[in-house]
């Protein structure tokens, strides 16, 4: 192991934890190995381009070390919209069968990693566990540098169409490393939702990692909904290989957390795959909510989009920083983004970093990118109907917001989040008619 | 005209001058509306004709820098636009613009209320609102999708400007200000519009429609006609110099006006 000072660094601190935990010889020296490579690059540090915004900093003294699991209230999972179909939960990092769906959907297999960890695994799956297909390799040799839960979800081919699978990440102090690994058959279909909460408000570190493989003509709905409180630094890491006319769908609301942070790649892999993102970032109080996408068109005729907007309030601060690549040999490929950010105080920032790189011929690619107050005709138009100037400033702040949250197709949690957005809005109780 | 002169002075414009970023855009405009009169402006791209209506309707865009404006007897330039719509000045929108997620009818019931507060009159309920707007949604020929959709959002620029006339059926206002609402319409369109607003004429309302072409003026009889150019009102006659402006354009005012 590298002479790093342990206990006063982060890096140190997290050397001393992955040292201390179960699971046999095999689990440990997986784990050892990610350890001694993240040791050798370091974690993202504010000189690191793409982290310039996340600042790391915040992990200052935490304790990093998975969280044992603490008990939670019965009632933890109560504030969260109603849900049908499969429920998975992870209480810290490991998955809670007594608060977990017993009998599962058709075609829906669901593999806790922890009893598998200990012996070696097949070599498809052994790959899925380590640091490799993210954007960025130091939060994946994070998580394996601290692995003791997951879990593997799979569909069948002849699983319950557009099933839903929800996994609720609960965190209640110290580190949650759990990774997930999601294979859809071909012809398969499901929504993935994924929240994430800190009941009692704990100071956390998670570093969530999934790993998502769609075969060909699947597809995916795949919500992510950060719910954590103002103590809770998160950095999710999310790759996805799309097979052939395979469609997946990522829609990310950011709505908690001190620190919060997605990185998400998504190589469409198969002629016809395509691709949709969104995300809404609500920045406000003195949260950072950063999201950094990385979308590969590998094959012909596939296709991207992608929508984020920000909201800016308080000392708000956050990020999108979407980067799309056309490889040689995507001919047709068909990609937009669209960033727009809104900004609602001047303590508040929010950056737009859109970009492309195409290496084939006869392709459709387009990006746009603002940043500003509320759209000053818009304002007048209200304003010149008679509407009181907050109720006209919090109608156009959810009008903006509702850009994404429309594409939400599950209605509980589209209800849900239109609330949670009004409940950040001054005038809420004024202007909750006008979205009846 | 002789006996509206009894009638309310609303509107009264004296010696108005304002611009916008430097540029001077009304330069001396003075114009007197009364109550039970329909007035149209009329004039070349580039007059002012839009500024205007937008400056009454309280557009910080633009900087008054000389003159007053009297509505009803109050200082309309101190008053916030939302103040000036509660008190029934209604301005129907050149371009009126898409707000999607704002609910066009939710707007329209929270447009009428706050005119109604104003009056120290009660609100109207969910159901009593949506009776009426349905009755004047038959009128402006209107078909139920309206009601569900975001303000204007992806309307065709007829159906914009039909909107805009029924929020003007609805809010019943004390003086229009109709900005450019036959551009963009076909002839059955326009027929719509001009009987919508036709609807609203009455003794204590006035009507001012912002022009360029004479056609709407065919369906919508004005009392007064006002050429506004070089930011102010350059010549007013009667109905005959909208047809007169029509067949001769508008460089002959310009002319008189410089030799007078």
């Amino acid at each position: 192991m590298s002479a790093v000072a342990e206990g006063t660094t982060p890096l140190g601190r997290l050397a001393e934890a992955a040292a201390t935990l179960a699971g046999g010889e095999v689990a440990h020296a997986r784990r050892r190995a990610a350890l001694d490579r993240l040791l050798a690059l370091g974690l993202p540090g504010p000189r690191d381009d793409a982290w310039k915004y996340s600042n790391l900093r915040l992990l200052g003294r935490r304790d990093l070390a998975p969280a044992t699991a603490r008990p939670v209230a019965a009632d933890a999972l109560a504030m969260l919209p109603a849900r049908d179909g499969t429920t998975v939960v992870f209480l810290d990092g490991r998955f809670q069968p007594s608060m977990s769906t017993a009998v599962l959907a058709r075609g829906l297999s669901v593999t806790p990693l922890a009893a598998v960890l200990a012996a070696k695994l097949p070599p498809a799956l052994e790959a899925r566990l380590g640091a490799g297909d993210g954007i960025d390799e130091r939060i994946r040799l994070l998580n394996a540098a601290l692995l003791v839960d997951g879990a593997h979800l799979s569909v069948a081919p002849d699983g319950a169409p557009d099933q839903q699978i929800h996994v609720v990440h609960l965190a209640t102090g110290g580190g949650a490393y759990p990774r997930l690994a999601v294979t859809l058959a071909p012809g398969a279909s499901a929504r993935l939702i994924e929240y994430h909460l800190t009941p009692g408000d704990a100071e956390t570190l998670a570093a969530p990692v999934a790993d998502i493989e769609l075969g060909v003509g699947a597809r995916l709905e795949h919500y992510a909904i950060t719910l954590a409180g103002a103590h809770a630094i998160e950095l999710q890491d999310v790759s996805v290989r799309v097979a052939a006319d395979a469609t997946y769908r990522h829609r990310h609301l950011g709505l908690g957390g001190q620190l919060a942070r997605l990185d998400l790649r998504v190589r469409l892999e198969g002629e016809g795959a395509s691709t949709q993102l969104s995300g809404l970032l609500l920045a406000e109080q003195s949260r950072q909510i950063d999201v950094r996408t990385v979308v590969e068109h590998v094959a012909p005729r596939t296709t991207s989009d992608q929508v984020y907007r920000g909201v800016g309030k308080d000392r708000g601060r956050g990020s999108y920083d979407g980067k799309v690549v056309v490889h040689k040999g995507a001919m047709k490929a068909d990609s937009r983004q669209s960033s727009k950010n809104l900004l609602l105080s001047p303590g508040a920032s929010l950056d737009s970093r859109p970009q492309l790189e195409i290496n084939a011929d006869d392709v459709k690619c387009s990006h746009g990118a603002t940043t500003g107050a509320l759209d000053e005709q818009m304002l007048f138009y209200l304003l010149a109907r008679g509407l009181d100037r907050d109720i006209a400033r919090a109608l156009l702040t959810f009008a903006f917001a509702e850009d994404v949250i429309a594409k939400i197709t599950l209605p509980a949690l589209r209800r849900f989040a239109e609330e949670r957005v009004l409940g950040s809005l001054p005038a809420a109780p004024l202007i909750r008619e006008f979205i009846a | 005209m002789t006996d509206t002169n009894q009638s309310e002075l609303l509107l009264e414009i004296k010696d108005l001058a304002a611009e916008v970023q430097g540029r001077k855009v009304l330069d001396g405009l003075n114009l007197e509306v009364r109550a039970g009169e329909v007035h149209a402006i009329m004039g070349p791209n580039g007059a002012g004709k839009s500024t205007l209506a937008q400056l009454l309707a309280g557009r910080s865009t633009y900087k008054v820098t000389r003159g007053e404006v009297r509505y009803r007897g109050a200082d309309l330039l101190s008053l916030a636009p939302e103040e000036r719509a509660r008190r029934g000045l209604f301005l129907g929108f050149q371009y009126p613009v898409e707000i999607p997620g704002v609910n066009n009818v939710y707007l329209l019931k929270a447009a009428l209320n706050a005119r109604r507060r104003e009056q120290g009159l009660p609100e109207v309920d969910a159901f009593e609102f949506l009776g009426l707007v349905r009755d004047k949604m038959r009128l402006m020929q209107m078909d139920d999708s309206f009601l569900s959709r975001g303000v204007n959002e992806g309307f065709s620029g007829g159906e914009k400007k039909r909107n805009e006339i029924l929020q003007m059926t609805v809010l019943e206002p004390t003086l229009a200000i109709l900005d450019e609402t036959d551009s963009g319409l076909d002839i059955d369109a326009l027929k719509v519009v001009a009987n919508g607003v036709n609807s609203l004429k009455r003794a204590d309302r006035a009507i001012v429609l912002v022009t360029h072409y004479q056609r709407l003026l065919e369906h919508i009889i004005p009392d007064r006609v006002h050429v506004l150019a070089a930011g102010r009102i350059l010549k007013s006659g009667d109905k005959s110099l909208a047809l007169e402006l029509e067949r001769r354009g508008y460089d002959w005012v310009r002319h008189e006006a410089s030799a007078a």
